[in-house]
């Protein structure tokens, strides 16, 4: 029954739009407006059922879906890199963790100029950092660097 | 009037003030490039710079710094499908394809003449009409605010190719994100799952880079490998004679329409690139070849955001309502300025009236000045090899989102909608109607309830409105028409394979 991939979509889109639709529902309500807070959601939930249960009728079309696996690999990894990177935004401050990510993300892509990616990597943050800061008044965190 | 024009022109061919208007180009074009510092935040940047100078000269500054944004904005968009502002989103379906076919020096000429015709008819348009239109204007109440929404949402699911029905999946589940936070009619937190960095909802630049931006990463970093792909060349500038003809008469007709819904406070610049983008897409004798790099696919947003924009200033100048956010900030610089616009400016203070206009003329014209020569400067992003430009454009993307909302919530949220955006491009759903409804989401519900607050409930009050309800039946066919056609066009093949058969 779940032979198509449209099948599949359409399924996890139909437990969406329920779950959507339960939280729609358990939404406090307030009296004194003629249309409430929930109208709208529940509405959009119900579209998203309807059409995810067209959908599920649907043929598939020629095009087939590959989920490329050994690509998968390296965006897992460069998602990752930017995990660590989000993380320690603001233990560690803008200008180190970006001049480690640059270096670290286009190293492990294949970037393999030493001399211009260290440069590239401290130039960069500190440039963005001072333009950020002190031209447009835009706070950047400072983490552990005096400055 | 004709004093005030000539003091106006006093003004802007001094020294200082083609100095100032120069500045103000080149610095918005910077920050506009920039993903999450649009126009808005450029303006802002330059009202503490702008204390203490003469009025007049100040707002020369401002009008260059507007009108430079608006062009970088286009720039990241074609050059990295970085779409900064959602002025830009349209700029990028046929921007960016063309960028990877090699032909960014083109789109992005495209882009700089056409925002200029844009800009210059409605500088046009504005000085022509600018009292008369004000009043038409304030006549839009809630439900034409709804109807044209819903006209954009629907032509929306019909722009991407595909099945229509994934498109509309994608539109329902953008305006189910636009749901989430405090509700601006009762004040009930909606979906927020207690966090209180949900409660002002998320923030348009987080969807918009995470679907466009970081899903093109995930791509970029499949295909790292590829050397020597189009991307790397910038190509000509030059535009074929024809080339040339395809795109004036695109961005002349769409200024036009541009201009008229820059005037409707509202979303501007949004909704009229984005309906100038359908339409043109609609009329056109070849739609496949939209998306794949179609100069009328540059030209038609491009020139209508930049008309939207004139067209913001109208309300603005004659009303003192500010029509869009940028406006918004405008009015607070014009403010500190000491000048309060409205009805009475024209009259009390003509210099800065016709200053404001000109000023516009003379920034479009730098604009294409300083840009065309430019680019292949701009352009030279490109040649950054694979490897370094990604880590390079996801910093981007980060500090966008960093320098918007201060939190690093919101740049977890950021990869979430990257990692969203990339499986469904696996899936073949379109990713413009989510960031489209999204945007278009809030504003909807919210003329839709004023709507029904205004009939006690009822329904009939969208077809008693006339424009509403001319609105309401143009959305519903350029739905239906599509749908006909392929289910004409589906039953013809049947019969003719059963013919053959």
């Amino acid at each position: 029954m779940l032979n198509t991939k449209n099948k599949k979509v359409s399924l996890g889109l139909m437990v969406v739009s329920i779950i959507y639709l339960i939280l729609s529902f358990r939404l406090p309500s307030y009296a004194y407006v003629p249309i409430d807070s929930d109208v709208i959601p529940i509405a959009l939930g119900f579209i998203l059922l309807l059409l995810s249960i067209a959908l599920f009728f649907i043929k598939d079309t020629g095009e087939k879906v590959k989920i490329p696996m050994n690509d998968l690999i390296p965006i897992l990894i460069v998602l990752g890199f930017i995990f660590f990177y989000i993380l320690f935004l603001e233990l560690l401050g803008f200008i180190i963790v970006t001049a480690l990510f640059i270096f670290f993300c286009s190293w492990y892509l294949g970037y393999k100029k030493f001399l211009s990616n260290s440069l590239v990597s401290i130039v960069l943050p500190v440039a963005i950092y001072f333009l950020f800061v002190s031209f447009l008044q835009i706070q950047l965190p400072s983490g552990v660097l005096p400055f | 009037m004709f004093d005030g024009i000539l003091a106006g022109i006093e003004v802007v061919f001094s020294f200082q003030g083609i100095l100032f208007v120069l500045i103000g180009v080149i610095v918005g074009t910077v920050i506009g490039m920039i993903p999450g510092l649009g126009p808005i935040t450029a303006i802002a940047v330059m009202i503490p710079i702008t204390y203490g100078m003469v009025p007049a000269l100040a707002l020369l500054l401002m009008a260059g710094v507007y009108y430079g944004a608006a062009y970088g904005g286009a720039a990241s968009s074609i050059l990295l499908n970085a779409p900064g502002t959602s002025e830009a989103v349209a700029t990028s379906f046929d921007g960016y394809p063309m960028a990877k076919q090699g032909k960014a020096g083109k789109a992005l000429a495209v882009a700089a003449i056409s925002s200029f015709i844009g800009g210059t008819i409605s500088v046009i348009l504005l000085t022509l009409l600018a009292p008369t239109l004000a009043n038409v204007a304030i006549s839009f109440g809630p439900p034409a605010y709804f109807a044209l929404m819903l006209m954009g949402l629907t032509a929306v699911s019909s722009l991407s190719d595909g099945s229509t029905i994934k498109a509309l999946i994608s539109a329902t589940i953008g305006f189910m994100i636009a749901t989430i936070g405090i509700d601006s009619q009762t004040g009930t937190p909606r979906f927020t799952f207690g966090s209180a960095h949900l409660l002002e909802g998320i923030d348009f630049l987080v969807i918009a880079l995470g679907l466009f931006a970081l899903a093109e990463v995930c791509s970029l970093i499949i295909n790292r490998k590829e050397k020597g792909t189009d991307t790397n060349k910038i190509g000509s500038l030059r535009l074929s004679k024809q080339e040339f003809r395809e795109m004036s008469t695109t961005a002349g007709k769409q200024s036009f329409l541009g201009f008229l819904i820059g005037v409707l406070p509202g979303a501007g610049g949004t909704i009229a690139s984005l309906l100038a983008y359908v339409s043109e897409k609609k009329m056109s004798k070849n739609p496949e070849q939209f998306g794949k790099g179609a100069i009328k696919g540059i030209a038609a947003p491009e020139s209508a955001n930049n008309a939207a924009s004139g067209g913001a200033f109208v309300p603005l100048l004659s009303l003192g309502i500010p029509g869009s956010g940028t406006t918004a900030v405008m009015l607070g610089a014009l403010m500190v300025l000491g000048v309060q616009p409205g009805p009475l400016l024209i009259g009390d203070h003509p210099d800065i009236f016709w200053g404001v206009i000109i000023s516009m003329y003379i920034g479009n014209i730098f604009l294409l000045i300083l840009n065309l020569p430019l680019i292949p400067y701009i352009s030279k992003i490109l040649k950054v090899p694979r490897p370094m430009l990604i880590p390079l454009v996801i910093v981007f993307c980060l500090i966008g989102v960093y320098g918007v909302s201060f939190n690093t919530f919101d740049m977890f949220l950021l990869l979430l909608f990257g990692i969203i955006g990339y499986v469904m491009r696996l899936f073949h759903f379109p990713a413009a109607p989510l960031l489209l409804a999204f945007i278009l989401g809030g504003m909807m519900e919210q003329s839709f309830r004023q709507s029904l607050t205004i009939s006690n409930g009822s329904l009939a009050i969208f077809f008693t409105n006339p424009i509403s309800c001319v609105l309401l039946i143009i959305a519903l066919l350029a739905f239906l028409l599509p749908i006909l056609k392929t289910w004409k066009r589906k039953k013809e093949d049947n019969q003719s394979s059963q013919q053959s058969a």
